[in-house]
């Protein structure tokens, strides 16, 4: 079976662990744990018949005492970074982990996330934030890990990207 | 081409397992252990023979402590049955990789989780009907610089860099699960005792969680049973790891504070040291 490597990307808190729990087991925890290290889980999933088993590293999420570990990421075919909608500075991060990323893994397929969609009335990302992103060329997915909105396709699009080898 | 593996560190590994002051039986276990893949160049004609040096560096580093559950002889059983069944697969199966190729690791990562299956099962041969023995297991494989994790239950696995201590696992119990769900409080999982109540074990229900962290020189790892965490602080384990000597030294100073404390249960420490090359 083909498999692939996808590393989700982003600041701590903004939700990476969520959105891996909700894909994988369809559930959601209010209670945050912070990961450490890199966490791995595994789903299969049926890209017009082509079935692929994705590997799921779940990053350690940068903060002021912790750097996004290039090592990490060797060999990734997808990433997946996680905006927190309600954490304008969840956003402006999300362009200096792409070059770290970019660097270590190749200008692989991708996907921006942006995530806690179920906290609409709280979001600090603006619609012109969101046109950045469309304008500098992510492909992007608005996402909540409490209801499922948005996951689901993220993570199969990114699947099928990387079937392709096409870039996001 | 792979790159050349960074050159391990020299690590410095002890454990120590005590009955504690109330049990009368000790049914915890550890095991530390290398695993070696060697090739010793004697003679050849190959005009680059110093490309074949990434191959006499590799090793790898087994840590694993185990807490077995399920009455007097079973709960040992259990826990001795999973060690042995874990070493046994991964010395024969898995050993140690040098191809930093990532199918390569993944399959590595799946003959780990292989390996805790393999045990799951010989602790279950033992179960026949009804409850049977369960143990918990966290293991480190450290192909270095990176361990990788596979924990059951609630033994915890931490790292200490540059004095900030880490837990790397998370404990799988009831308690835990049940406040992950929503379903109580902290609070209350605490005061219904669900915290001590496994929500995956070897030989019970299996969900073993998967994972690494890339280790520098300097760093100390620690695996434990909850004999020790029930008694000792983080701020005492953390104190412990950047004052020892030694891993020997810090494995009794943290079985002696939990014993000093009450040692209401078996307490088992492993400690691996990451001191930089000579």
């Amino acid at each position: 079976m083909i498999q692939k490597k996808v590393c989700m990307v982003g600041v701590s808190g903004a939700g990476k662990t969520s959105l891996v729990r909700q894909f994988v087991h369809s559930k959601f925890s209010e209670k945050y744990h912070s990961t450490v290290g890199v966490k791995i889980d595994r789903k299969q999933v049926d890209i017009d018949g082509t079935e692929v088993n994705l590997l799921l590293w779940d990053l350690e999420g940068r903060d002021e005492r912790q750097t996004l570990q290039a090592s990490y990421l060797r060999g990734s075919a997808g990433l997946i970074y996680v905006v927190d909608g309600t954490r304008r500075e969840t956003y402006e991060q999300v362009f200096e982990l792409r070059d770290v990323a970019t660097e270590a893994a190749g200008a692989v397929p991708s996907v921006v996330a942006v995530n806690k969609a179920d906290l609409a009335d709280q979001w600090r990302v603006g619609e012109d934030q969101l046109q950045a992103l469309d304008e500098q060329g992510w492909h992007r997915f608005t996402t909540s890990a409490k209801t499922g909105e948005g996951v689901e396709d993220a993570f199969r699009w990114l699947a099928a990207a990387t079937l392709q080898g096409g870039k996001a | 081409m792979s790159p050349a593996p960074p050159i391990p560190a020299r690590i410095d590994t002890f454990g120590l397992t005590d009955t504690g002051k109330v049990r009368s039986q000790n049914e915890d276990q550890f095991l530390l252990a290398s695993l070696d893949k060697s090739l010793s160049l004697q003679h050849t004609s190959l005009p680059d023979p110093e490309a074949l040096g990434q191959f006499g560096r590799a090793s790898a580093q087994l840590f694993i402590v185990a807490d077995g559950v399920g009455g007097v002889a079973g709960g040992q059983l259990a826990s001795g049955t999973a060690v042995q069944a874990l070493a046994e697969y991964i010395g024969r199966t898995a050993g140690c990789y040098y191809n930093y190729d990532v199918d390569v690791e993944n399959e590595f990562l799946e003959q780990l989780e292989r390996a805790v299956e393999r045990a799951h099962e010989r602790v279950r041969a033992f179960a026949g009907k009804g409850q049977g023995p369960a143990t918990t297991v966290t293991m480190v494989t450290l192909v270095w610089p990176r361990a990788y994790v596979i924990h059951v239950g609630d033994s915890r696995g931490y790292y200490l860099r540059q004095g900030r201590l880490r837990q790397f696992t998370r404990d799988q119990t009831m308690g835990e699960l049940l406040v992950d769900e929503g379903v109580v409080t902290e609070e209350q999982a605490r005061s219904s005792r669900l915290d001590n109540v496994l929500a995956s074990a070897v030989g019970g229900d299996l969900h073993p969680s998967i994972g690494l962290v890339d280790l520098q020189y300097d760093d100390s790892l620690l695996l434990c049973t909850d004999g020790l965490t029930k008694h000792v602080s983080d701020d005492q384990i953390t104190e412990a790891l950047q004052q020892g000597e030694s891993a020997e030294q810090i494995c009794r100073q943290l079985v002696t504070a939990a014993l000093e404390d009450g040692g209401t249960d078996n307490v088992t420490v492993v400690v691996g040291r990451m001191n930089p090359p000579t």
